[in-house]
């Protein structure tokens, strides 16, 4: 088990938190919550080694979406691909209800 | 097409069983609720810690979802999981009790205790159990088993307490886990790379023709909500753990001399005749017994010389308007999986015949005679036909007399000179107003042992050590199950095998004190919650936990 920390200078405000995902093999859970302060990741990993892969698959995913937000992630080993899932899920889920 | 249940999540399987726009998530993902225990042992916690708690509607009907995420960690109960289903039944229970009818209903998807907090998981599990016995006279508590992990160890011990089972034919249903058995009594007792084995043993196709479970349904959402809202409209309840008479008629047909097969048995199951058993009272014998802690003590305190009795590893005597149990080893026993002290079938069903009848006894009478446990239960029976059979409902049918003996008001207390262990100590032990122990290094208390609890968790054995050092709940010796805040009392100076005179009326006094204690006192487990260790360090999860349900029911 890892546990890693990002800060991204991102600024759309997000309207309410929002979880998605299960800490199942292969998977994850991200939860977002709104705040004032700067974006925030904070990732209990089960896979030890991949600070880097996180930081590249966050930043890609900020670039992109630049949301303002604190957000939580427990992960049981999944991939890149799985965690790009969730987050833009979890972004859809933001969408869904405005 | 067709929408299946069993490939749904646990909160997307609530949500699919509730009247659209009905469903209110309780402690949810959002509260910051998680296991205090997953981290220090270095393993990813979940948010919701792997129990979801939902209120709504089902065709207009009040009811409580609980449901269990098999994925995370297998769906093991720990401390914050367990008290969130204990919290929230009970909260279903009060409600009942005010005249508002809300139905439970329990998705079970689990491996029964989460390993890495075991003895939590043993405390809830028992404590959930306890107030599913309650609901009971109020409403049917409804269990679903769709599958994928099934229902196994101590929670398929409270399956067989609900009122009603509805399964898929994608669930397995059993007490001890194939690998544990292979673990335990070797590859030719059980083959856990055997699938098709397995599947006919503990598939529902079976389970379903021997009483084990109520129905099996069609994988899809719809099949399985509609068999929801009839069993709820029905109220049928299989009284599953109320057939010691029958399954002792059966123990007294079974042929121990060859292994017990799949047809065989279904033919027995079929042609038994129930007749009335009635387990006497231990009386002393010619011949000294297999030499126990349990057997020792249970001599002790009733004051009989080499104990024995029909059942030869249960004993039971009144003394002093007390009635003592006891489980005991018996080294010639005719079932190999209990000659250790291990609690079997013939244990399970003879324990509850006993306590069922003490309480019929004195269901007139406002002075109910305490019943003193004496605990030296290794563990449960590791067999192929203890599976086959349905060890989980001998453990239940125990664990459901103690519970109503207690609810009904004896003081139940439990006296800990031995081993307390695993399903052995949920059937015999766990649903007691009060545990007092022995502070002596011989006893263990846990869940598993070290060999299997390694093998199932993907550790070593020096890996498990490790953590057991870090984390009480993990540990397998009294004096770190006492920073659980469960002990009434731990007894110091006394060893498990110092049975003298004067250390046995010392016992007697703290048994008498425990008593007392019980009176005017609410008949449930929350004196668990209450001792000062529990209140500063032991259950501060569970207390919290306990805070937030009530706030958001």
């Amino acid at each position: 088990m890892e546990k890693l920390h990002f800060n991204f200078d991102t600024k759309d405000a997000i309207s309410k938190p929002v979880h998605v995902g299960v800490v199942a093999s292969g998977d994850l859970e991200v939860i977002l919550r709104p705040t004032d302060k700067q974006t925030e990741v904070n990732i209990i990993t089960g896979s030890d080694g991949f600070k880097e892969v996180w930081e590249n698959v966050l930043k890609r995913f900020f670039d992109r979406y630049p949301i303002q937000a604190n957000i939580e992630i427990n992960d049981f080993g999944s991939t890149p691909g799985v965690v790009n899932l969730r987050l833009t899920q979890a972004l859809e889920e933001l969408e869904d209800e405005k | 097409m067709k929408n299946s249940f069993v490939e749904l999540h646990a909160r997307e399987r609530a949500l699919s069983l509730l009247d659209a726009d009905s469903a209110r998530e309780l402690v949810g993902p959002l509260d910051n609720m998680i296991s205090p225990h997953l981290e220090p042992q270095n393993i990813v916690p979940e948010s919701d810690d792997g129990i979801v708690l939902m209120k709504g509607t089902i065709s207009q009907k009040n009811v409580l979802v609980v449901s269990i995420e098999g994925k995370f960690q297998g769906g093991g109960i720990g401390e914050v999981s367990g008290a969130k289903v204990v919290a929230a039944l009970e909260k279903a229970l009060a409600d009942n009790q005010n005249g508002k009818t809300i139905y439970p209903i329990i998705i079970l998807d689990t491996g029964g205790v989460r390993l890495q907090e075991a003895n939590y998981g043993l405390l809830s599990i028992s404590e959930i159990q306890n107030v599913v016995i309650a609901l009971k006279k109020y409403v049917p508590v409804i269990g679903l088993i769709p599958g994928r992990v099934g229902s196994f160890g101590g929670m398929s011990i409270t399956a067989s307490i609900l009122s009603y089972l509805i399964t898929t034919n994608k669930a397995r249903i059993g007490l001890n886990g194939p690998e544990v058995i292979e673990q335990e009594a070797g590859v030719r007792e059980f083959d856990s790379s055997d699938k098709n084995l397995i599947w006919n043993t503990l598939g529902t196709k079976q389970r379903a023709k021997t009483g084990i479970v109520d129905e099996v349904v069609d994988d899809t959402v719809d099949e399985i909500k509609a068999a929801v809202i009839k069993e709820i409209e029905t109220k049928k309840d299989a009284h599953r753990t109320e057939n010691a008479d029958f399954y002792l008629s059966l123990l007294d047909k079974l042929d121990l001399s060859k292994k017990l097969d799949i047809s065989s048995y279904d033919k027995l199951y079929g042609t038994v005749e129930t007749t009335k058993h009635e387990i006497t009272e231990a009386v002393s014998g010619s011949k000294e017994g297999t030499k126990s802690r349990g057997r020792l003590w249970f001599e002790k305190l009733t004051g009989i010389e080499k104990a024995t009795s029909s059942v030869p590893t249960v004993l039971h005597a009144q003394k002093n308007g007390k009635e003592y149990i006891a489980i005991v080893p018996d080294a010639d026993n005719a079932y190999p999986r209990v000659r250790n002290g291990e609690v079997g079938l013939q244990e399970g069903f003879a324990v509850a015949s006993i306590v069922n009848k003490i309480v019929a006894e004195d269901k007139d009478k406002t002075n109910k005679r305490p019943i003193i446990l004496v605990v030296d239960v290794p563990s449960q029976a590791y067999g192929y036909q203890e599976e086959l059979i349905g060890i989980h409902v001998a453990l239940g049918s125990s664990a459901a007399a103690y519970a109503k003996a207690r609810q009904a008001g004896h003081p139940v207390i439990a006296f800990i000179p031995g081993d307390a262990v695993s399903g052995g100590f949920l059937a015999h032990g766990l649903q007691s107003n009060r545990l007092i122990a022995l502070d002596d290094t011989s006893i263990t208390i846990q869940a598993m042992s070290k060999a299997s609890a390694a093998r199932i968790t993907q550790r070593t054995i020096a890996e498990l050590e490790e953590a057991t050092k870090h984390v009480p709940a993990m540990a397998y010796d009294i004096d770190n199950y006492e920073k659980l805040g469960a002990l009434y009392k731990l007894v110091k100076g006394i060893g498990s095998w110092e049975a003298t005179s004067e250390n046995v009326e010392k016992i007697n006094n703290i048994i008498d004190e425990a008593i007392q204690s019980t009176v005017d006192q609410p008949a449930n487990l929350h004196f668990r919650y209450e001792t000062p260790i529990a209140k500063t360090s032991g259950r501060k999860a569970t207390l919290q936990v306990r805070q937030l349900v009530d706030e958001q029911w």
